[in-house]
């Protein structure tokens, strides 16, 4: 196949993937795994390439990573945990209507920064349901708001969402580096999120005296099924948790630590088989990323990203504060209409195509973590992140939050979700452009 | 012996339309030979004649159980009263709301093992009986093919 002929072969294979995966008409991961077996069947990328290559190939580090963060919570699942944390919470938070609201985003936003956004929402939900059903509130602003708290708190952190797995592994930042970066900005967002749910909710949520009774009368420590699961599930993730913050300083892998993590805990935690915890890891992403990563390889290596690279410097003409605003932006209404991770997964070598247009004598840590591109990373980050917010398909979280009010029969329209995704959506991005702005460009630190 | 032998011909069925009225009034009714049969569910016919679902009264109770408790151990934490109130929310339902949709059934001149088989892969108690042109014509229960059965094991009137 010429050059010529396999630019457009991997062109067009690229372009209906994306238009597939948008129109939902099949499944992403159907769509992904057949796009990326043309990929190599039609030559654009050899098999070697795809399994091997660190530039054109399946980024292992991202999938161990997600396998192994989906193990520890698997195993930490049946212990009780997540719902004994929930229903204190709720009694932390007296059975107040306005303050369990309050309380559980500011939870879910927490565990989504430390789990998967999902993950946490599946966990949070079936209390909120049980919670707003005791106190006779209706349960739709409240799953709004978890869902919209926890892709606000995924954004803090490395793990927390999969757009930072990525963006991490590509360009090589460490976990400290994250949450130094996107933490502070998130802890604003999410007090001025509180802020604007209690000026939307605040004085719309009551709740009768006698059945705030309901709340306080319930025993979290019931909820407690295992406790020396609990114990050994704790250390375990405390173990994870500090070889995250200390993976640079380690020289390892955050892959790795999650790794360590997920097989310490099948160790200790006395499971005897491991099929069902591992016949509960969500194979289909895993293999969505897996599929995505071959596609993207090959519209890679035929040079597509790269021709996207140079038009987008000619339209920022290299100005890097113009360069992170745009993406920012761009990536947070991308990320709102269609999933965020083919989005991030083509933007990242992109990215980087620019930064070696920009500066062709660096190399490795220097070009990719070069000072003028740290910002961009950011913004991206930023952008696709927070993007999730604004539709209820803009995030998985989002899709799982729906559907789970659907299943109540209190089904959210699209125009509901939007009503307080979008609004909050772009509140937060302007917070994001003002910190990114006067942190990275102002004041330069 | 075949679905035919031991099946109930239609006696009382519902309408999609129906309510809970008419199902708990239907169900009580079909109760009088309980001893024999064990109604605890009632076939859902269309105006033309088709079986379009079944009404359990493990279906009653299913609309009133909160979905969210299924996948978790919530229970310990659900209230007095809380049984009552969910099943107000099921008052002005009808009948074709409630039913099961995916129906089980079985040929009329199709084995019993078949029966059996079915009762036991999906749970249920109760099996709609259909002619060779699809067209539903009884009921086939546990309790009757569990006393062909146990009639085989011990031989015939003991």
């Amino acid at each position: 196949m010429s050059p010529q002929t396999a630019f457009w072969v991997a062109t067009g294979i690229f372009i209906l993937a994306y238009v597939l995966i948008v129109s939902e008409k099949i499944h992403k991961t159907i769509i992904a795994l057949t796009g990326a077996a043309l990929m190599i069947v039609l030559g654009i990328v050899t098999q070697e390439e795809a399994l091997h290559s660190v530039e054109l190939g399946v980024d292992w580090n991202v999938i161990f990573l997600l396998f192994s963060m989906m193990v520890i919570i698997n195993l930490m699942k049946p212990s009780g945990i997540f719902e004994y944390i929930a229903i204190r919470s709720a009694k932390f938070a007296k059975g107040k209507p306005f303050m369990i609201m309050a309380v559980f985003s500011v939870v879910t936003a927490v565990l989504s920064a430390l789990l998967d956004n999902v993950t946490t929402v599946l966990l949070i939900a079936p209390v909120t349901l049980l919670i707003c059903d005791a106190l006779d509130l209706d349960v739709v602003p409240y799953l709004i708001a978890e869902a919209l708290a926890s892709n606000i708190g995924g954004t803090a952190t490395l793990i927390g969402d999969p757009p930072n797995i990525m963006i991490a592994s590509k360009a090589g930042l460490s976990f400290m580096a994250f949450l130094t970066n996107l933490g502070p900005v998130v802890i604003v967002i999410m007090i001025a999120f509180v802020i604007t749910i209690k000026l939307i909710f605040g004085k719309r949520l009551v709740v009768k005296e006698e059945l705030r009774e309901r709340i306080m009368a319930m025993d979290e420590r019931e909820a407690i099924k295992d406790p020396l699961l609990v114990k050994k599930s704790l250390f375990v993730l405390g173990l994870t948790m500090t070889g995250f913050v200390m993976h640079g300083v380690l020289h390892m892998e955050p892959a790795t630590i999650a790794l360590f993590g997920a097989a310490m805990l099948l160790l200790i935690s006395g499971i005897k088989e491991p099929h069902h915890v591992l016949a509960e890891v969500e194979w289909s992403t895993l293999f969505f990323f897996i599929g995505l990563f071959i596609v993207i390889g090959g519209v890679v290596k035929v040079g597509l990203i790269g021709w996207m690279s140079v038009k987008m410097l000619q339209l920022t003409q290299g100005n890097m504060f113009e360069t992170s605003m745009v993406l920012m932006w761009f990536s947070a209404f991308a990320s709102a209409f269609i999933d965020n991770i083919p989005y991030v997964a083509t933007m990242n070598p992109l990215i980087i195509d620019m930064a070696k247009q920009l500066w062709p004598d660096a190399q490795g840590v220097a070009l990719l973590q070069h000072p003028e591109l740290m910002p961009v990373w950011w913004s991206l980050a930023l952008g696709a992140c927070l993007g999730g917010n604004g539709t209820p398909i803009g995030a998985s979280a989002n899709v799982i939050v729906v559907g789970m009010s659907e299943k109540m029969g209190r089904p959210i329209t699209f125009l509901r979700f939007m009503l307080y995704g979008m609004p909050i959506m772009i509140g937060s991005v302007v917070i994001a452009t003002i910190y990114v702005w006067l942190r990275y460009y102002v004041l330069h630190f | 012996m075949k679905a035919r032998s031991l099946m109930v011909p239609i006696q009382s069925f519902l309408r999609p339309d129906d309510g809970l009225k008419e199902f708990v009034e239907a169900i009580r009714n079909a109760r009088g030979c309980e001893e024999t049969h064990g109604v605890r569910s009632l076939p859902v016919i269309d105006a033309s004649g088709n079986l379009v679902g079944v009404l359990s009264m493990k279906d009653i109770l299913k609309a009133a159980y909160p979905p969210y408790l299924y996948e978790t151990d919530l229970s310990l934490f659900t209230w007095d009263g809380m049984l009552e109130s969910m099943t107000k929310r099921i008052l002005d339902k009808k009948v074709s709301d409630l039913m099961t949709r995916t129906v089980v059934s079985v040929k009329e001149d199709h084995p019993l093992m078949e029966c059996v088989d079915h009762m036991l892969k999906f749970q249920i108690s109760t099996i709609p009986v259909i002619d060779h042109d699809g067209k539903f014509i009884g009921m086939l229960y546990e309790s009757d093919l569990f006393f062909a059965v146990t009639n085989t094991l011990l031989g015939a009137g003991s």
